[in-house]
C-alpha cells in the first residue's frame, strides 16, 4: 500500500442537497466535520457552563479557561474596547481550534483546515469587518490607517502606496498561513508512516529500518497537535490585531 | 517551520496582491506589461514592509 500523500484531502459528497445555478450543491464531508466542530463547541460551552457551580469542575474550568484565553488575547492586543468582538474573535479560534484538532484525528480524521477556500473564507470575513466597521465607527480618519505620521511629503505617497499593498496582501497571508501550515504537517504525517509501511514489507531488516519513521510519525503526531492549537492562535490573534486597526487607525 | 511559513506566507501575499493588482490595471488601461511590472514591485516592497513589521525589524504600526 503505497499510501497517496494527497488522497486524505479529497472532498467527497455526502449527499446533494440541491442545484444552485446549474451546479451541485452536496453536503460533503468538509461540512460534516464544519458541522460536528460546531455541535461540539456548542455542546462543550452549554452544558458545562449549565451548572454555574462556584469551584468549577473539570468541562467548565475549560470553559472557563477558554474564554479567559480569548478575553486577555483581545485586552492585550485591542484594548478593553476590542472586547466588543469578544464572540467574533472566541468563535473564529474555537471553531479553527475544533477544526484543526478534528483533522488529527486518526483513521476519521479529516482537516477542513487543509483547504485554502475555508481560510481564505475565514480570512476575508476578518477583512470585510476591518474595512466596513473602521469605516462605520471612525469615517474617514480609518484611511489615516495608511499614512504613517512623521513621513517627509516628498516621499508620501510612495509610502501610503505601499501601505495599502501591505493592507491588501493581509487575507492572503492569514489565509494562506493556517492552510499551509495543516497542509504541510498532513502530508508529512502521511509521507513518514507511508515510509513504515515500505520498509515493512521487505522482512525483518524492514522491520528494524521502519522503527525509526515510526519513531518520526510519533513525534510528528505530537508537533501537528501542537501547531494545531498554535495556529488556531495565531489565526485569532492575527484577528484581534486586524480589529485592533480597525477600532484605533492612525495614531 | 512555522514562522518561516509565517513570515513567506506575508512576503508571498505581497508580491500576489501586487501582480493581481497589475494585471487587473493592465487590463483597464491597457498599459501591458508597464502597470504589472510597476505594482508587481509595489506588493513586494508591501511584502517586504509586513515581513519587517511582523519579525519586529521595525516597530508595529502604532508609534
Amino acid at each position: 500500500m503505497a499510501a497517496d500523500p494527497i488522497h486524505q484531502f479529497q472532498i467527497n459528497n455526502l449527499f446533494p442537497l440541491g442545484t444552485v445555478g446549474g451546479q451541485e450543491i452536496a453536503f460533503t464531508n468538509s461540512a460534516l466535520f464544519m458541522g460536528i466542530s460546531v455541535v461540539g463547541i456548542v455542546l462543550l460551552m452549554i452544558t458545562a457552563t449549565a451548572g454555574r457551580s462556584l469551584v468549577p469542575g473539570r468541562a467548565q474550568s475549560l470553559a472557563e479557561l477558554s474564554y479567559e484565553f480569548v478575553a486577555d488575547m483581545i485586552k492585550s492586543t485591542a484594548g478593553t474596547e476590542g472586547m466588543r468582538f469578544f464572540p467574533f474573535v472566541f468563535t473564529i479560534f474555537m471553531f479553527v481550534l475544533f477544526l484543526n484538532v478534528l483533522g488529527m484525528l486518526p483513521l476519521a480524521g479529516f482537516a477542513v483546515t487543509s483547504h485554502i477556500i475555508v481560510t481564505a473564507a475565514l480570512a476575508l470575513l476578518v477583512f470585510f469587518t476591518v474595512i466596513i466597521y473602521g469605516l462605520a465607527h471612525n469615517g474617514l480618519r480609518f484611511f489615516k490607517l495608511f499614512v504613517p505620521s512623521g513621513i517627509p511629503i516628498y516621499i508620501l505617497p510612495l509610502i501610503v502606496f505601499i501601505e495599502i499593498m501591505s493592507f491588501l496582501s493581509r487575507p492572503i497571508s492569514h489565509s494562506v498561513r493556517l492552510f499551509a501550515n495543516v497542509l504541510a504537517g498532513h502530508i508529512t504525517l502521511k509521507v513518514f508512516a507511508g515510509f513504515v509501511v515500505m520498509l515493512g514489507a521487505f522482512g525483518v531488516g524492514g522491520w528494524l529500518g521502519a522503527i525509526l519513521p515510526l519513531g518520526m510519525t510519533v513525534a510528528l503526531t505530537a508537533l501537528e497537535l501542537l501547531v494545531a492549537f498554535l495556529q488556531a492562535y495565531v489565526f485569532a490573534i492575527l484577528t484581534c490585531i486586524y480589529l485592533n486597526d480597525a477600532i484605533h487607525p492612525g495614531h | 517551520m512555522a514562522r518561516g511559513l509565517r513570515l513567506s506566507a506575508e512576503l508571498v501575499g505581497g508580491v500576489i496582491v501586487g501582480a493581481g493588482l497589475g494585471l487587473g490595471f493592465d487590463y483597464l488601461v491597457g498599459s501591458s506589461p508597464w502597470g504589472f511590472i510597476v505594482f508587481l514591485l509595489f506588493g513586494f516592497a508591501g511584502g517586504v514592509l509586513t515581513v519587517m513589521r511582523s519579525a519586529g525589524v521595525i516597530p508595529p504600526r502604532n508609534v
